[in-house]
């Protein structure tokens, strides 16, 4: 199938999915914040990024029990059995939904815990406790919440990934920064500078990572961020940090 | 819920953990031997451009002054790496442009002069 009918045919799924998921959207807090975002702030959602076939949720563990009132109210999605963290579609016209908790009072990989429910049970990474609420985007008439573009940046540069799926999420940071403003850049910085000195220099490392990448068909080129990277890394501290 | 399913999450969150434990130890290698991956990596997301030289004009170039990168000698086999600016760099008769990464023409390279980006701190 050509790439660009594959993208219409995927963002039809994504946006029929996050219409199903509009109780749970509507829920404070709760925000998409996987590598769907980049996809979802290209012009009307266009949804050109080669990612995997789901869509992420965060919930803040304080309302994962309102979060699961407002899962009974939906269909067309039902908890695989192996994982009931996601959420499987009933149609190949919706694309699976992982749920994630998002703890505030934690940010370090270290920290990382299940938050153990009996119905909704979560990973709870610790660097999504970075995220914050940032801009809503209207895609099809659904008011979508994202995170802060700094905030998911450092996320993505802190979590410890591996092979071609973290090759990909550091990806997303240079599309991530493609679009950044300079407030962006500047909170990047304040973010990552109030990170522990280990998950600073994690975060520079991948930085490095992301500066020598060749690039991959259908995601953002990294050679044309690496001006804006080797800023980031002077901001950020020696070369020896 | 199955516990067996919960488990198999509780076990996900202490593999993140142990992932992060080795994070850690990345950390307190960074002044050490297996840190010098990083310090060559963070030394070539500084330069716009790479070209390998030969070792004679690379010691020409210090022997003008141009300063070596110490992490370039804490690689085995040593390579001469030094960040030269495009004038100096066009005098040299043996320059061939090579890619800007931790590949094979980078490792074959005994002498490296790199380009600093338009608004690097370096000379």
């Amino acid at each position: 199938m050509p790439i660009y009918l594959w993208a219409v045919t995927f963002r039809d799924r994504l946006i029929g999915t996050l219409q199903v998921l509009r109780p749970v959207l509507e829920e404070p807090g709760v925000l998409i914040v996987g590598s769907e975002v980049p996809n979802l702030l290209e012009p009307d959602a266009a949804s050109t990024l080669v990612v995997s076939q789901d869509v992420d949720i965060g919930v803040p563990v304080e309302r994962v029990a309102a979060v699961k009132a407002r899962l009974r109210a939906i269909t067309g999605l039902a908890p695989s059995a192996e994982e009931p963290s996601v959420y499987v579609p009933a149609s190949p016209d919706l694309i699976e939904v992982n749920f994630l908790g998002l703890d505030s009072r934690i940010r370090e990989p270290g920290e990382t815990y299940v938050f153990e429910d009996a119905e909704l049970p979560l990973m709870v990474f610790g660097p999504l406790g970075l995220l914050r609420p940032g801009r809503i985007v209207n895609v099809a008439g659904l008011r979508v919440p994202l995170p802060r573009t700094a905030d998911l940046m450092v996320e993505k540069l802190l979590t410890d990934r591996t092979g071609e799926k973290g090759a990909r999420d550091l990806l997303v940071v240079a599309g991530l920064l493609a679009g950044a403003s300079p407030e962006d850049i500047d909170e990047f910085l304040r973010v990552a500078r109030g990170l522990s000195a280990e998950s600073r220099h994690a975060v520079s490392s991948s930085l490095t990572v992301l500066s020598l990448m060749e690039g991959r068909h259908g995601m953002p080129d990294p050679t044309s961020a690496r001006a804006q990277v080797r800023r980031l890394l002077s901001a950020l501290g020696g070369h020896h940090e | 819920m199955n516990e067996a399913v919960l488990e198999r999450m509780r076990a996900r969150a202490r593999a993140v953990r142990t992932r992060a434990a080795v994070q850690r130890w990345h950390y307190r290698q960074r002044h050490l031997a297996a840190g010098v991956w990083f310090r060559l990596r963070r030394v070539l997301a500084d330069a716009s451009a790479a070209y390998a030289i030969s070792e004679h004009d690379a010691r020409q170039l210090i022997a003008e002054a141009y300063q070596p990168e110490a992490c370039g000698r804490e690689v085995s086999p040593e390579k001469l790496m030094l960040f030269v600016d495009e004038p100096r760099l066009a005098k040299l008769r043996q320059r061939r442009p090579i890619p800007v990464g931790l590949g094979p023409e980078f490792f074959a390279a005994r002498a490296i002069a790199l380009i600093a980006f338009d608004d690097g701190e370096r000379r």
